[in-house]
């Protein structure tokens, strides 16, 4: 039996409240606002209350997943990675660069998002590159 | 009831704007009266605050 | 204060006689909830004090319920003051825990915090450690008694128009145990709306509150918009006191008017 609190912080939006992991037996149960973190001060958004529910959720993928008719079916990886390669250098040549646009998340390290703008501008080569907390 | 009405009461609103009464399908006479005299009552008690448009926030 | 109650729990768990003592833990100037099974973790024991008297304070009790379904044949310690006490007797007897698995180590606050709590009783009758504090006035309920009905409306609809639904209050709540939660139910609350329906939302859970609310006072520290929500069930709590003459976490047998669990 192992029951701890785990301080850590909430992967949505920028401002980075403190939260507390419940973990029980090795699986997170619950959230609880960290008290003694300046940002938030002891309270959440409902977004943070919810951070355990995401993590242990059966929605998540485990694997790479490819579009076939109307399914997806599970792949490898290099078969994924292959696939959207192949495809975007396909749209682009065929529509140029700015038809295609790239969303990331408030939920992405800075480090990722850094790689995922600079894919989309220097890679694809259009500007059109947004995030979802301007939605 | 009694204990919804002081809550209502704390909250702003008119307790008497809430009521209970047990009147069988057999009694038509006093159904009516009961619902005609609290019909009365209410509208005496002025618009419902609940009805106006909320205040912006603080 | 602590170190009676370091020697106190350290003698249980060595004995046996507790799987673990929930309290909280200071590390790295953060505080947070704990359950110490290793004496030796003890050390790093707070008892929520960080900046201000009990500023840190955590349902601890909600914690001991979801250990409590995971391993119901442990027995638990917990930190406990005169609000947790109150919560204890209360989920004895809503039979979300055993009393003869719990072992209640009793802190008393001390008079600042319990007046900022306006606490009826600042201590628990097992008292290991602090004073054995005095009842504080209930000012703030009495200061809203004074308005008038319309001051009330306008006051309670200024308030209730910042929240933001994040069920903060209910989340943290250490009564809060249902598994269904009314406030969640669509048929009752509509669901994208942000204020939630004003003032019915509140009263809801103010109604639910009934003979449960402990006045902790951590809904009113979870809430983001600042809520004056303790205020709305500490006026709870007077009306079953007065009404019904219930109050609540006060008795160890008597059940509140609204709580019908038979357990056979």
């Amino acid at each position: 039996m192992e029951f701890k609190t785990v301080l850590s912080f909430c992967p949505y939006c920028g401002c980075g409240c403190g939260l507390l992991l419940e973990v029980l037996d090795g699986k997170i149960v619950g959230t609880l606002p960290s008290k003694t973190s300046p940002v938030n001060q002891g309270k959440l958004c409902v977004k943070g209350w919810t951070v355990h529910e995401f993590v242990t959720s059966p929605n998540r993928l485990t694997k790479p997943m490819v579009r076939q008719g109307d399914g997806l079916q599970e792949s490898s990886w290099d078969e994924a990675l292959n696939l959207a390669a192949a495809r975007l250098k396909e749209i682009k040549e065929k529509y140029g660069p700015d038809s295609i646009g790239v969303l990331t998340s408030a939920k992405c390290t800075n480090e990722e998002n850094y790689v995922l703008q600079k894919f989309t501008r220097a890679a694809i080569g259009t500007n059109n590159i947004d995030h979802c907390a301007r939605l | 009831m009694t204990f919804l009405k002081k809550l209502l009461e704390f909250s702003g609103i008119h307790p008497e704007r809430l009521r209970t009464r047990w009147v069988s399908s057999a009694e038509a006479v006093e159904f009516v009266h009961e619902v005609s005299a609290f019909a009365e009552e209410i509208k005496n008690l002025g618009p419902n605050p609940l009805r106006a448009k909320p205040k912006e926030a603080a | 204060m602590s170190q009676k109650i370091k020697e106190h729990v350290q003698k249980l768990l060595t004995e046996g006689k507790i799987k673990g003592f929930f309290a909280l833990r200071e590390e790295n100037g953060n505080i947070m909830p704990h359950l110490f099974c290793d004496p030796k973790e003890l050390d790093h024991l707070s008892l929520g004090d960080w900046k201000k008297s009990g500023d840190t304070r955590y349902p601890l009790n909600q914690l001991m319920i979801r250990l409590a379904i995971a391993y119901p044949n442990e027995t638990f310690a917990v930190l406990a003051r005169g609000c947790d006490e109150r919560g204890l007797r209360e989920l004895f007897k809503w039979k979300q825990l055993a009393e003869d698995r719990v072992v209640l180590i009793g802190i008393g606050c001390p008079d600042e915090l319990a007046k900022a709590c306006e606490c009826e009783k600042p201590f628990p009758d097992s008292l290991l450690e602090g004073p054995q504090g005095t009842k504080a006035e209930n000012e703030k309920v009495a200061s809203l008694d004074k308005m008038d009905l319309e001051e009330r409306f306008t006051f309670w609809e200024t308030e209730f128009n910042r929240c933001i639904k994040c069920l903060g209050c209910r989340n943290i709540c250490p009564m809060c145990f249902c598994n269904e939660c009314t406030l969640e139910e669509a048929n009752l609350i509509d669901t994208g709306e942000v204020p939630p329906a004003n003032p019915t939302f509140h009263l809801v859970r103010a109604i639910h509150m009934v003979g449960r609310c402990i006045d902790c006072g951590l809904c009113e520290e979870a809430c983001p918009a600042d809520i004056p929500l303790r205020t709305l069930y500490k006026k709870v709590t007077e009306i079953i006191s007065k009404e019904f003459g219930y109050k609540t976490g006060f008795s160890v047998d008597e059940k509140s008017p609204f709580n019908i669990i038979e357990v056979k």
